[in-house]
């Protein structure tokens, strides 16, 4: 069932996910149509849709500006385009780690950290510099095709040299969360971005895509019109049970972004492997967060993360195909 | 007189040399064919595309070079076109560098590999084909594709002209049972074809060949009436196979004792991506169904090439593919699900999306007729020889050939 709905007010918008916005056309047309932003905004308001803004770095306008403030939503803006937007959620880029000046008098703000494989020596430093002033982080990874042993052994150590902090910070009233450590312990089952389920994406060009991404990697595959009945085809490939790797998978925490997985294995509903390597990655550093929390004293009523011989989930679902009683009770 | 508990029943055709535990791997040596059959799934032909040695060379170094991901212990090197035979002394080449490559890295594949071929059966006799044939016979098996009697052969197997290939191939035919007397062939029907079934499997039956591998075209094709057509067909032929016993000695893959039930078994019906096409680009593919000249709606889907290697990612979707995942619901609770079958390549080309995850149910009213016709077979057959059939060791596997 659709909940939300993601606006993209220009081309140059800011991302908060796994792909690169596009950069401003001279003198283009690159700005949503506000007929098109009206119309985005009435679907939201006739669907009970919560809507996220997407900004670029530079003011809008009035005209632009009356109809956001007309629905319910949020805004996700570029950390440096932050003035004017209290409340939104910043996007860091790891190439511009804002500098403790920059962060001074935040408090608890909603972060969203896009991390480069370059940058992934620099992770924990970065999230040691953002935590204290977060309520929650989002740690994502911009560039996930092609990573490899040396990647994940990376990312492995980062997120353990950041656990200490996070343990510090649990003891305060209000822990911030990050979403790579803390989320898949709260979690008792799949929590993904649930693209073309969840939500749905107006593109700057006003049309309907599954996810920002769709749009970028091209514009002219959209889903249509912005219209009462949306038709997706094969809408069944978005849900889980028709999933075969990710059904059998407990790494709760995990984005299970359909983009990625149609970008590097051609479905929208199998994951690569980079993908599934990263989140393993994730759910083991959170077990061993879970682990640091019990022997702190913290940590009661969480259940636990089991130690699994797999770093891959491939691995299980080609072995061992799911029986169909199984399948028919998901 | 042999008592009726002697009966032999060979009606299910074999399963292959090494069935599912060889690693199949195609090699589209040329697009080019010397005839325009009209249900042939190979709709882009051409002259340009014929494989090179240096680009075979390549694909062979790559796959016995890569012992973590080609993990099989024996191989069968398909050979197809087009028309294989018209490429037959590069064929001779490529399996020549395959047997000496596969001694000097003391490879298993050296022990057990096979070279297959599906062929029009236009060239058999030609004087390079048989030297190749004589060259390799212990490890050959080939396949000439005769669509059963002049009548039907001649409706689809044609020459870019429009005339009939089927005397032909006929004349090659003894001279191939004689070399290879265990031979099957492979119909393919179509709704044209329909009245002509039962005449087509006994004329083939007749001639010598004494498997045939038969299946209806997974394309939506099908009129109204076809399924009631292709039953009587099924039965008429059941009452002659029982009648003059010809279940002692031949088989047709249209009976078998596993279909016809709901589903047990969560597995993939088709072996794409488990299996390997190479094309004359070095590009690899999931099966032969996925190369551009065999794609009508969807662009080519490759898996790697012979240069970078398969694609990990890519083959993802293939291995972990299972019925559930691309099913319709009227699948799964189908009473008479098993045996029904469809290609991985076809329901890629004709999904409302990009994807190999939505089957085609195109031949579903097809599948229950041979199911209905299937059960008459089994039925009689049982009675007359006073047993229940089914319930006997099966001699066949599931999945026909596609």
């Amino acid at each position: 069932m659709l909940k939300y709905l993601l606006v993209v007010l220009a081309r140059d918008a800011t991302s908060f996910c796994h792909y690169e916005a596009g950069g401003r056309r001279r003198g283009g047309a690159d700005m949503i149509p506000l007929d098109r932003l009206e119309a985005a905004v009435l679907f939201a308001l006739k669907n009970n849709l919560k809507v996220n803004f997407l900004y670029p770095g530079r003011r809008l306008g009035r005209a632009y500006d009356k109809l956001v403030e007309s629905v319910d939503h949020v805004k996700i803006v570029p950390f440096a385009a932050r003035s004017g937007h209290p409340g939104a959620i910043l996007v860091v880029e790891s190439s511009e780690i804002p500098g403790a000046a920059d962060l001074a008098g935040l408090r608890g703000e909603n972060f969203i950290l896009r991390l480069r494989r370059a940058d992934l020596p620099l992770l924990a430093a970065a999230l040691k510099r953002l935590l204290p002033r977060a309520k929650r982080i989002n740690v994502v990874l911009a560039d996930v095709a092609g990573c490899g042993e040396a990647e994940y052994a990376e990312y492995r150590r980062q997120l353990e040299k950041i656990l200490p902090e996070v343990l510090k910070l649990a003891a305060r009233p209000d822990p911030p969360e990050l979403n790579v450590l803390t989320d898949r312990l709260a979690l008792g089952r799949m929590n993904n971005c649930e693209a073309g389920l969840a939500h749905l994406t107006v593109g700057p060009n006003g049309r309907l895509y599954l996810c920002p991404a769709f749009y970028y990697a091209d514009p002219h595959e959209s889903l249509g019109e912005i219209r009462g009945e949306i038709g997706i085809g094969n809408r069944r490939l978005l849900e889980l049970k028709c999933a075969p790797i990710c059904r059998i998978c407990d790494a709760y925490q995990c984005k299970r972004c359909v983009f990625l997985n149609r970008a590097l294995t051609l479905e929208l509903n199998t994951p690569s492997a980079e993908q599934c390597r990263l989140a393993h990655v994730e759910r083991e550093a959170s077990r061993l967060y879970l682990g640091r929390l019990r022997e702190s004293g913290s940590g009661e009523g969480l259940a636990d993360i089991p130690e699994i011989a797999y770093q891959d989930p491939f691995d299980v679902a080609v072995e061992k195909k799911m029986s169909i009683a199984d399948f028919k009770k998901l | 007189m042999s008592s009726v508990k002697n009966d032999p029943v060979k009606i299910e055709t074999d399963r292959s040399w090494e069935a599912s535990r060889s690693k199949n791997v195609t090699f589209v040596v040329t697009e080019d064919c010397q005839l325009r059959c009209r249900y042939c799934y190979m709709v882009g032909k051409n002259k340009a595309g014929r494989l090179k040695f240096d680009v075979a060379r390549r694909a062979i170094d790559y796959l016995l070079g890569a012992r973590d991901l080609v993990t099989e212990p024996s191989v069968v090197w398909d050979f197809i076109g087009g028309e294989p035979f018209l490429e037959v002394e590069l064929i001779d080449r490529i399996c020549d560098y395959f047997k000496v490559r596969a001694y000097e890295l003391d490879h298993p594949w050296f022990e057990r590999y096979r070279f297959s071929f599906s062929t029009n059966g236009l060239l058999y006799n030609d004087a390079r084909v048989q030297r190749y044939i004589a060259k390799n016979s212990s490890h050959l098996s080939v396949q000439i594709t005769v669509d059963g009697t002049r009548a039907k052969h001649d409706l689809q197997r044609v020459y870019p002209d429009g005339r009939g290939s089927y005397d032909d191939v006929a004349r090659n035919i003894p001279r191939w049972l004689e070399q290879f007397p265990k031979s099957s062939t492979k119909v393919t029907v179509s709704s044209d074809d329909i009245p002509r079934i039962k005449e087509s499997v006994l004329h083939l039956w007749g001639l010598g060949i004494k498997e045939v591998n038969i299946n209806v075209v997974f394309e939506d094709v099908w009129k109204p009436g076809d399924d009631e057509r292709f039953e009587a067909q099924l039965m008429a032929l059941a009452d002659e196979t029982i009648d003059r016993r010809l279940y002692e000695t031949r088989s047709c893959s249209f009976f078998s004792k596993t279909i016809g039930a709901p589903y047990v078994d969560n597995n993939n019906w088709c072996g794409a991506g488990r299996m390997l096409a190479v094309d004359h680009r070095g590009n690899f593919y999931p099966c032969v169904r996925f190369l551009g000249f065999s794609l009508q709606k969807r662009p080519a889907l490759t898996i790697g090439n012979c240069l970078d290697g398969l694609d990990r990612n890519r083959l993802r979707p293939f291995l972990t593919l299972d019925m559930v995942s691309q099913s319709p619901e009227e699948c799964l609770d189908c009473g008479v699900a098993t045996g029904c079958a469809w290609c991985q390549g076809a329901n890629y080309d004709f999904a409302d999306t990009r994807t190999i995850f939505q089957r085609s149910v195109a031949i579903c009213r097809m599948h229950k007729a041979r199911v209905r016709a299937n059960n008459y077979f089994w039925n009689r057959l049982g009675r007359k020889l006073g047993r229940d059939l089914r319930a006997e060791p099966r001699g066949g596997e599931g999945a026909g050939p596609c």
